[in-house]
Parts: C-alpha cells; sequence; structure tokens
C-alpha cells in the first residue's frame, strides 16, 4: 500500500468535504462507489495515455481520446436515477499507424452492449458482436468491462471488512460460467467512494488481477482517478492509464455517438 | 621388470593387507558419495548425488545455440511443451461429444492447478503456465456474429450440453488456422492441449498428474496420450535409472554364471565379480564426489567398467584354471600365470584407458565425464586385477583346490570342446591363410561399403521401445495432428538500422513529397516542420530526440491555431512525424509477411512439416473474419496500417498476450512456429535444408536473417557435435593405441598387426550398422570407443602369447599348438563370457541399453573370432618378418 500513500492524502482531503453520520449499507456503498467511477458528470473526455510493461519489461503506449455522454441527465444516487445508458467514443492518436482507429461503445443496462469499430486503412467500419465484456481493452491488461464499468446488479455484494480507511466489498457474480473470476475484492475508500483497489480471485481462489487508483485529483468538483493500473499476475504485465486533459459537462451532442461519425472525427471534441 | 615381480609378490605375501586396502577405499568413497547425499545438512562441504537427465546438457551451457534458444524463448515468452491428446475412436464425433467435452473441460481446470513451489527458491511455483495453455476452454475464437458483425468470444466458455454444441464447437475451431491440425485434428475427432511448463524437468510429473486424473477414461472410450520431447526426455531420466537398478545386476549374474560353469570354483568366481563391483562402485563414488552429475552417459559407466573389470580376471583365471593341475601349488601355478600375464594386462589395460580418456577431446561435456571416468574405472580394475585376484588365490587353503583345472581328472564337456575345437581350427587357419586373408578382405570391402551407407539419426522419443505408452502416444498424435515436435524459425531485421543522416535526408524528402501532395492548408504544417528539421538538424543528432524536439514544437503550433482546418492539418503532419519512429517495423510491412506466408506455405507443402502457425496466419484470419469471413479474403491486407489495425484488432480478445509468440513489440523479429510429425534429426535437418532453399530461391525482404530454436532443432546440433567429436577422439585414439602396440612389440609391423582385429571388428560393426540401416545415434556414436579398448586386448594376449610361444618352440608353426591351446582358450572365454555377459541388456525397455547390449556383444565375440583367425593367418603369412631369428620358412 505504499504506492498510495500520496493517493491517501488527496483522499483524505476529499473525504472532508462529505463527512458521513452513520455507515452506508452496502447497496449505497456500491451505488456510489459506482457513481463515481463510472457515471460522474453528464458527460466527459480525456486524453488517456497508456503503457502496457510485459514481463520483460517491455513498454508498448498507446494515446487516444476518450467520450463519454450518459443518457441520464441526473447524477442522483435516489432510485439509481444517475444510471442508464452511456456511450463511448474512443479515438486513436498513436501509435501513427492505428491514427484515427475508433472504438465505440452504447452500453446498455438491460441487453449486451452495441460496439463498433473503424479501421481507416481498411476503410471498415465494423459492428463487434460485444456478448463478451471481459476481453482485452486494444490489447492492455484492462478488459472494455474495466473501462466502460460493470454492471453492479450483475454481481452480489457484500461487505466482508471495514477499516479506518476502506470499505472492503465481495463481489459474486451471478452468473459464474459468464467470467473467467469466481468474485473480486474491491477496496473503497470510505470517505470519497473510489475503488482504490479491486482485487480478482479465480476459480481456484488464486488472485490473479489487481486493480489499482495511482492518483486522484478533483476536476470541476469531481474527484477523478487521472493514473490508473491494472495488473495481470499470470501474464506478469501490466497497464498504466493516465488521464489528462480531463473535462466534465462539455455538452457532448448524442449524434456524435454513431456509425457517421467514425469515419468522420467530431474534431472538435478531440482538441 | 622388478616393478612386476615386486607388486605379484607383496600381493602374495600380503593378502590380507590387499584387501583390508581394498575394502578400505572403496568404502571410504563410497561413504563420501552416499553420506552428503543421504544428510545434505551434515556434510555440507561434502558433494551430494546430482542427476541431471536433460539431453539439452549434451551441449555445454555456453554453447551459442543454447544460448540463442534460452534468449529467443524468453524473448517470445515461449516454453517446452508437453502435449496430452485425447481421441475418441468410438464415438461417431470422436471427442466432439458432450460427455468427452465435459471431461476434457475438467482435465483443462485441473491442468491449470498443476504447479508446485519451486525446489530452489520455494516462494516461487514451477509448472504448467496457465496463461499460455492452448485447450478449448481457454483459446478464443474469432467468428461472424450475425448483422456483418464480428465475434471474439471463448471457444468453449463452458462444456456443451447437445451433440449439436459440441460438434459446432469442432466447427468453429476447424476454421481457425490456429487451432486446426494443433489443438483440433483435422479429421475433426480429436484434440491436443498443448502445456508450456516454466521448467521442462516437471513434464514427467506433470504427465503422471494427469494420467492420474485421467485413469478412468479408457472405460468412457476416450484415450489420453502424452508425447512431446520434454516429457520424453524427462520419462527417459526417471526410467533410466530403474533400468540400471536391473541391468547391471543382471549383467553381474550373467558373467557370474558363466565364469562358473567355465571355471567350476565359487570360491574363485567370486574374487572377479568382488573386483568388478568394487571397480563399478568406486568409480561411481567418486563420480559423485567430485560434483559431477549423473546424466544419461554416466549412467552407463558401471555396465561398461564391470564387464571390462572382470576381463584380466577371467585370462589370470583361466591360465590358473589350466597351470594348475601340472604344479598342485597354488602359489607357484598365480605366480607364474601373474608373470606371463601381467605385461599383457598392463598394455590391454592402458590401450583400454586410452580409448575412453580420448572422449574427454569431444566437446561434448557427458561424453567427457563418462570417458574419463570409465578410463578411471578401467585403471582400478587393473590395480585390483592384480593385486586382489592373486592375494585371493592365496585365502584358499591348498586342500580345497586339489582336483581343481583342465585336464584333472574330470574333464569338462565344455573346455573339452574348447580344447580340442580351437587348435584344429588353428591348423585349419595356418594351413590356408591366402584363403582367411581373401575372406577378410571380401568382408572388409564390404564393410567399408556398408560403412557408406550409414545413416546419421536420433531421436529421443525413439529411446522408447515401439510399445511403450510415450511411442504410442507419439505414433497416434502425430497421426492426428500436425505435429508434436516443436521447431522454431527465428526471422529478424538486421540488427542495424539506417544510419542517422540517411534517415534525416529522407525525412526531409518525406516531408517534401507530403507537402506538394497535400492542398493549401495541408502544405502549411509540412513545410513548417521541414523548416524546423532544417534549424534542428545541426544541434541535434539523434533520431528519437530529434522527432521530440520536433513533434513537441508542432505540438505547440497546432494547439495555438484557432482555425480547425488548420488543426488538423497539422495532426496529420504530426502523425507523420509518428510513424517516422515505426520505421524500423519490418514485421508489419506486408512484404514481409507475405514473403513470410509463402515460406510458411513451401514448408507446409512438404511431409515433414505438418503444421506452421505465424504472424502471417494470425493477420489474414483476422483480416478474413474483419471481412465477413468470405474465404478470399485470408490475405495480408494491403498497408503497414491496415496490418497494424488487423493486429490491434486481434488483441481484443482474451488472450492479447499470444501476438507476442509470434512477433517482438518493436516488430523487428518474429518466429514461425513449426510443427513437425517426426523428431528424427534427419527430418530436422531436411527442413533446415528447405527453409535454406527457400531462402536461396528467394531472396527475403529487408535482408531478414534466421536462426532456429526449439529443442527438435537443439537435438540436430548435438548429434553433429557428437558424431564428429567421436569421429576424431576415435582416430585419436587409435593413433595413441598403435604407438603404444610398436612401443609394446618393440616392432612397427607387430604394432601394425595388433590394430588388424579392431579395425576388421569396427570396419564389421560400423558397416552391418550401415546396411541394416540401423540408426547411428548416440549410442552406437559412444560404442565405438569401447570397442577400440576392448578388441584390441584379444589381439595383445594373442600376440603376446605367440611370441612366448615362438619363442619356446623356434618356430611360428611348431608354436602353433601352444598358442591354440591356454591362450586361445582364454580368449574364447573371455569373449563367451563378456558377449553373453551384455544380453540381459536386450530385455531392457530403453532402447539405448538395448543397442548397448547388442553392439557390445557383437564386438566382443567377432573381435575374439577375428582375433583367432585372422592373426594366425597373416602370422602365417609374415613369419618371416615377424620371426626373423627363427627363420620362418620352415613351413
Amino acid at each position: 500500500m505504499k504506492r498510495t500513500l500520496p493517493l491517501l492524502f488527496s483522499l483524505l482531503w476529499l473525504g472532508s468535504t462529505a463527512a458521513w453520520a452513520q455507515a452506508p449499507g452496502v447497496d449505497e456503498i456500491v451505488n456510489r462507489a459506482n457513481l463515481m467511477a463510472y457515471y460522474q458528470g453528464k458527460d466527459g473526455r480525456a486524453k488517456v495515455h497508456m503503457t502496457i510493461t510485459d514481463s520483460q519489461g517491455r513498454k508498448r503506449e498507446r494515446e487516444m481520446t476518450i467520450l463519454r455522454r450518459d443518457t441520464p441527465d441526473s447524477d442522483d444516487l435516489a432510485g439509481g436515477a444517475y444510471r442508464g445508458e452511456q456511450k463511448f467514443y474512443v479515438y486513436f492518436h498513436r501509435p501513427a499507424d492505428v491514427n484515427k482507429m475508433v472504438f465505440m461503445v452504447w452500453k446498455h443496462l438491460d441487453r449486451d452492449d452495441d460496439r463498433w469499430l473503424y479501421l481507416p486503412a481498411l476503410d471498415l467500419v465494423k459492428r463487434i458482436a460485444a456478448t463478451d465484456k471481459r476481453t482485452s481493452f486494444v490489447g492492455s491488461d484492462f478488459y472494455y468491462e474495466d473501462v466502460s464499468g460493470r454492471d453492479i446488479d450483475e454481481d452480489d455484494h457484500e461487505l466482508v471488512k471495514t477499516t479506518n480507511n476502506y470499505y472492503v466489498l465481495k463481489n459474486t457474480p451471478k452468473d459464474p460460467a459468464s467470467v473467467e473470476f469466481s468474485y473480486y475484492l474491491a477496496y473503497i475508500h470510505k470517505q470519497s467512494f473510489i475503488p482504490v483497489q479491486v482485487e480478482y480471485y479465480d476459480k481456484n481462489g488464486e488472485k490473479y488481477r489487481v486493480a489499482k487508483a495511482l492518483e486522484v485529483k478533483t476536476i470541476q468538483g469531481y474527484p477523478t482517478v487521472v493514473r490508473a493500473q491494472m495488473e495481470s499476475l499470470k501474464a506478469g504485465s501490466r497497464t498504466v492509464m493516465e488521464y489528462t486533459d480531463v473535462r466534465y459537462d462539455i455538452g457532448l451532442p448524442e449524434e456524435i455517438f454513431t456509425e457517421r461519425y467514425l469515419r468522420r472525427a467530431p474534431r472538435k471534441y478531440l482538441r | 621388470m622388478a616393478l612386476k615381480t615386486r607388486i605379484i609378490d607383496y600381493s602374495l605375501d600380503h593378502p590380507r593387507l590387499i584387501t583390508a586396502l581394498m575394502a578400505f577405499t572403496t568404502l571410504l568413497l563410497v561413504a563420501m558419495a552416499a553420506l552428503p547425499s543421504i544428510w545434505p545438512e551434515r556434510f555440507p562441504m561434502l558433494h551430494s548425488i546430482r542427476i541431471d537427465t536433460d539431453p539439452e546438457n549434451m551441449l555445454s551451457p555456453e554453447e551459442p545455440v543454447r544460448l540463442f534458444h534460452n534468449a529467443a524463448k524468453k524473448e517470445f515468452s515461449l516454453h517446452d511443451i508437453v502435449v496430452v491428446g485425447i481421441a475418441n475412436e468410438r464415438d461417431p464425433d470422436g471427442v466432439f461429444n458432450p460427455a468427452s467435452l465435459q471431461r476434457i473441460y475438467r482435465l483443462t481446470e485441473f491442468i491449470r492447478t498443476l504447479r508446485w513451489p519451486s525446489v530452489e527458491a520455494p516462494e516461487r511455483v514451477e509448472g504448467v503456465i496457465e496463461a499460455d495453455l492452448i485447450a478449448p476452454s481457454t483459446v478464443d475464437n474469432i467468428e461472424q456474429g450475425g448483422l456483418g458483425s464480428v465475434r471474439f468470444s471463448w471457444l468453449m466458455p463452458e462444456p456443451p450440453k447437445t451433440r449439436e454444441q459440441a460438434r459446432a464447437i469442432r466447427d468453429k475451431a476447424l476454421r481457425l488456422p490456429f487451432l486446426k491440425d494443433t489443438m483440433v485434428s483435422s479429421d475433426g475427432r480429436a484434440i491436443a492441449l498443448y502445456l508450456p511448463l516454466s521448467r521442462k524437468d516437471l513434464s514427467w510429473r506433470v504427465r503422471k498428474e494427469i494420467l492420474g486424473f485421467t485413469r478412468d477414461w479408457e472405460m468412457a472410450g476416450d484415450q489420453v496420450h502424452i508425447t512431446g520431447l520434454p516429457v520424453a526426455e524427462d520419462t527417459f531420466g526417471v526410467e533410466m535409472f530403474m533400468q540400471m537398478a536391473i541391468s547391471a545386476p543382471l549383467a553381474m549374474l550373467v558373467i557370474f554364471l558363466l565364469l562358473w560353469w567355465f571355471f567350476k570354483r565359487l570360491d574363485l568366481v567370486a574374487s572377479p565379480m568382488i573386483v568388478a563391483m568394487v571397480c563399478a562402485l568406486s568409480t561411481m563414488a567418486l563420480l559423485i564426489v567430485s560434483g559431477k552429475t549423473i546424466h544419461i552417459m554416466s549412467s552407463m559407466i558401471p555396465i561398461f567398467i564391470m564387464p571390462i573389470a572382470v576381463l584380466d580376471a577371467v585370462h589370470i583365471l583361466s591360465e590358473f584354471y589350466d597351470r594348475y593341475p601340472r604344479y598342485r601349488d597354488r602359489r607357484k601355478a598365480i605366480s607364474e600365470v601373474m608373470h606371463t600375464l601381467y605385461a599383457p594386462m598392463l598394455f590391454t589395460s592402458l590401450t583400454t584407458v586410452a580409448g575412453f580418456a580420448s572422449l574427454a577431446l569431444t566437446p561434448i561435456p557427458p561424453v567427457q565425464v563418462f570417458g574419463v571416468f570409465v578410463a578411471i574405472g578401467v585403471l582400478l580394475a587393473w590395480l585390483w586385477t592384480v593385486t586382489f585376484i592373486p592375494a585371493f588365490v592365496m585365502f584358499i587353503p591348498e586342500e580345497k583346490l586339489e582336483g581343481y583345472g583342465h585336464g584333472a581328472g574330470g574333464e569338462q564337456k565344455e573346455s573339452g570342446l574348447l580344447a580340442r575345437a580351437l587348435p584344429a581350427m588353428g591348423h585349419r587357419v595356418v594351413r590356408n591363410p591366402g584363403v582367411v586373408l581373401v575372406a577378410t578382405l571380401l568382408i572388409a570391402v564390404v564393410a567399408v561399403w556398408g560403412i557408406t551407407q550409414i545413416r546419421i539419426n536420433d531421436n529421443p522419443i525413439k529411446w522408447f521401445r515401439a510399445d511403450h505408452p510415450i511411442r504410442v502416444a507419439d505414433r497416434v498424435l502425430n497421426r492426428h495432428f500436425g505435429g508434436t515436435y516443436m521447431a522454431y524459425l527465428e526471422l529478424s531485421a538486421p540488427e542495424k538500422e539506417e544510419d542517422f543522416d540517411s534517415w534525416l535526408t529522407g525525412l526531409e524528402g518525406r516531408l517534401r513529397a507530403a507537402m506538394e501532395q497535400a492542398d493549401e492548408t495541408g502544405a502549411v504544417p509540412y513545410g513548417a516542420l521541414r523548416d524546423h528539421l532544417l534549424e534542428l538538424r545541426g544541434k541535434v543528432r539523434d533520431k528519437d530526440k530529434l522527432l521530440d524536439a520536433l513533434s513537441e514544437w508542432g505540438n505547440r503550433q497546432a494547439d495555438s491555431t484557432e482555425d480547425d482546418a488548420l488543426y488538423d492539418a497539422w495532426q496529420e503532419a504530426l502523425t507523420l512525424l509518428a510513424a517516422e519512429r515505426q520505421r524500423g517495423e519490418v514485421f508489419k510491412q506486408p512484404q514481409v509477411l507475405r514473403w513470410m506466408a509463402g515460406l510458411q506455405s513451401h514448408l507446409t507443402s512438404g511431409p515433414l512439416v505438418g503444421k506452421a502457425n505465424s504472424l502471417p496466419d494470425l493477420v489474414r484470419t483476422v483480416h478474413r473474419e474483419l471481412l465477413l469471413g468470405a474465404e478470399k479474403e485470408f490475405r495480408i491486407p494491403d498497408t503497414p496500417q491496415a496490418v497494424a489495425q488487423t493486429l490491434l484488432t486481434f488483441q481484443n480478445s482474451h488472450r492479447p498476450q499470444d501476438l507476442w509468440h509470434f512477433v517482438t513489440p518493436d516488430y523487428r523479429k518474429s518466429v514461425i512456429w513449426l510443427q513437425l510429425k517426426s523428431g528424427d534429426n534427419r527430418d530436422m535437418e531436411a527442413v533446415v535444408r528447405q527453409v535454406e532453399d527457400y531462402f536461396r530461391d528467394n531472396p527475403p525482404p529487408q535482408g531478414l536473417e534466421h536462426h532456429w530454436f526449439g529443442l527438435t532443432y537443439i537435438n540436430v546440433v548435438w548429434q553433429n557435435k557428437m558424431v564428429w567429436g567421436m569421429a576424431r577422439s576415435f582416430l585419436g585414439s587409435f593413433l595413441v593405441v598403435l604407438v603404444m602396440m610398436v612401443f609394446l612389440f618393440r616392432s612397427p609391423l607387430t604394432g601394425i598387426l595388433s590394430m588388424v582385429p579392431l579395425t576388421v571388428t569396427i570396419g564389421l560393426i560400423y558397416g552391418i550398422i550401415g546396411i541394416i540401416g540401423k540408426d547411428y545415434d548416440m549410442p552406437v556414436a559412444v560404442l565405438s570407443a569401447l570397442s577400440l579398448g576392448l578388441a584390441v586386448d584379444y589381439a595383445i594376449h594373442f600376440l603376446a602369447r605367440s611370441r612366448m610361444a615362438v619363442a619356446r618352440a623356434g618356430t611360428w608353426m611348431a608354436a602353433v599348438d601352444e598358442v591354440f591351446g591356454e591362450p586361445a582358450r582364454a580368449i574364447a572365454r573371455n569373449a563367451i563370457i563378456l558377449g553373453a555377459g551384455f544380453l540381459p541388456l536386450l530385455a531392457a525397455p530403453l532402447v539405448p541399453y538395448q543397442t548397448v547390449g547388442i553392439f557390445i556383444a557383437a564386438i566382443i565375440l567377432s573381435a575374439g573370432v577375428i582375433t583367432l583367425v585372422v592373426l594366425p593367418a597373416l602370422l602365417t603369412l609374415l613369419q618371416r618378418f615377424l620371426f626373423p631369428a627363427t627363420g620362418g620358412t620352415q613351413s
């Protein structure tokens, strides 16, 4: 936990703005953490610098811009009003040979997501059948679901421990056959509700994947993880995503999240 | 020879001391080897027993091919692989039925857990590398997902419930070049799982666990076969020790029974057995004490030492048996025997030592160890034979020897046969020396032709008998699949990329060309970047730093512009700059990938390579599925960008790391996996030649270089070293022995004569190997050293005794009777005892031991026969030159 020390200080500072009179229930923790991680603001954008380091220490870098737009207008926890459909637009800058490549995702809560892929060099727009969201996100250690958020209704949540700083949630899939983990533990910071560390355990009870929030900044009033890491313990690789130029509530129009805009990137919002 | 008399007299005078000394040194050595092996913590200063069953260690760890093999394996995260094949001949759909797939699913889950704490570092786990395991439930399927979509999903996320589902899994896998013939047999009836191991010496254990887990599958119709070179090698290592525990004592037993039959006296016969045991034990103990590992080669040391140790003692006993009745005085008889045999025994031992010590000149460490320690064992055998055997005779009370020996009262049938047959044969030979000579020359001609037919080849799988489960698995799996022998061909771009100045000139040209092609707005950033480049070029002399500086400057220009069109133009120009960093990525170049695809189909079109997996396959498969799965789209797209985007698409799968088994992230090295149907070295060599041919006929783009790695290839390298190393050391020791012979007989002619039986024997044996088509493999190569040491022995004894006989009788013809008496009987008995002593090895389940057994027996018997037939013929023909003092023309 040494590496997360600077993070803790920033979290403590954040905490002072949100003092809770009494311990929240599991449901509330889950929903607050979910909101914190994936639904802040009406929309948002960030430039992402991704560094993938393999077990031999070889590094690969990617640069992209991610746009997000939530369908619900509200960030209200009550009745899960914040939850709803989301749309993502991931535009690649680097490496140069994948420049202009685009991934687009329509995230649904009640059915499989819709996913598109645009390959400029083949001048090809392709739908991807997204029955399985737990595949690698562009060759990194993150999965699609880590980037877009795993629906909280897919797991049963249990508060297994409360430490000085964290609520430790054990999340068990309702449909074990649909995922590769048997459960995961999420360490959710008590004041900010940021999931600071998430550990995945396989069917033999072995920990094989660890996500960590490495740095948090408050941007436009939203506590935001600006450096996140995912480690694959079995492959010995890890990926760090650094978020810069983060902006919320920029009024992204719904129309740019359509097939039409895959070939003609909405330059205005990518700048 | 004062020394000779002193040694013999001392042994006869102090039998107890000699015996005590022998017992003490042997026990001491054994204790020094055994104690630290049993209680390593109590004897840290001593070496404990170390066992090494890895044929890779036939090559020194610093051998370039091994260094490259290890570096390349690491670079591509490739590991030695255990192949588990499951076939079902009973079900109409083979293993693609719900019950079999359910079992395979469970087996895969079990295999995931096959990991154990490392012996050296308990905090580290070793075993199956789960992330790279290839099984239906661990690999991805790429397919059309309806509505023109492409789908990435686990091929078998859970076992199917219906037959249709099971067959669908088969059909999906057969569409994927990666899985067809690798994981799924092309006949759609069998599945193979590939288990990469972090250490290949765990493969025996992995095999055992899997066999245990699948014990009852046979009843359900699923046959489980496990093979792969690591399993073969590791299993061989384990069985080798069981083998030694059976074969060596069995050989001793047979030798013992034959000795007993020839010499009748249990107590007398015990002495050579004691010498043999003492020598084998002491040598193995010395090996352990010296810190050497017990390897496939060194495990054979006792098998070699024991017969050689018995050899001299048989001569002594044989002489003693024949002479004792004459004196009825054991001291006088043994003393005379020892005096007669001292020189020939010393020289036969020294020649044997020379033969084995010459192996120290081979470039193969385990062979060096083998040669040196057998040589030590032979020296020990000589020492204890000349001291302990006479001492032992002194322990036997005279009255117990009464009535003992050849021709003493109860004539034995067997010695009677030898006693009658040998002189008769001797006389026939000396009457017709020309016939013998012509026959020998004929044999020699055929042998030479046979030797030219020798096929150098080896294959660790074939070290097992044809009915061994590993051999069966090998046959079954190579029938169903592309092949279980992995060889890897690495292709790499030349180390050096283009130099800075020519790159700089090129970049300027590329900026100018882009500027000329662009519209008015688009041209602005290219021009600006080019101008800025000209400014910077003198100051920054490093490609990356120059690009950093240029892009940083360009980014600032882009950010400061308000005009969206101009901003876009800047992004285009900056992308061109970023592409400069990827100029070295040759394995994204379509022409490189197409050339590789050509090489791959060149290789797989022949019968040897059953399957190849490569980067072009991966690109072509994803490209096809991106373009609606149309077969005509199974091709390399036309630009490096299209290749890159295809690969990035592939990396959205469950196993993105699979890409790095085929190419390095800098795209400057790529590897083609070849699955060979046979692990025969000659087949691997043929594939190597095919690749050379392809390179010659189709010059590779970008100056690509190629290097091989993988166990199948390593075996070829050490085999070649072995064959030529053995040939060199054999020639070397042949010359050494020749010089020794000339010195011993103080006659160049006799010296050369003494080499005749061994030359003919070796020619004959290796000629036969060539004619019958037996592969010249590791054990056959080692045998040449043994044959040299043994075959010359009979000649030394024969010639030495012939000279003594001629000295007594006056002429060679007059000496024939004596020569074909005791001396010939000793040689004949010797050859029969030793030859038969090795025959129990034929029952061994491991082929190299069978080979050693049959060929040693053949070498010994033919050396005996040739000595007794060819040498007297030559002596007859050359007697004028050989025995000039006595005048040799009396016949």
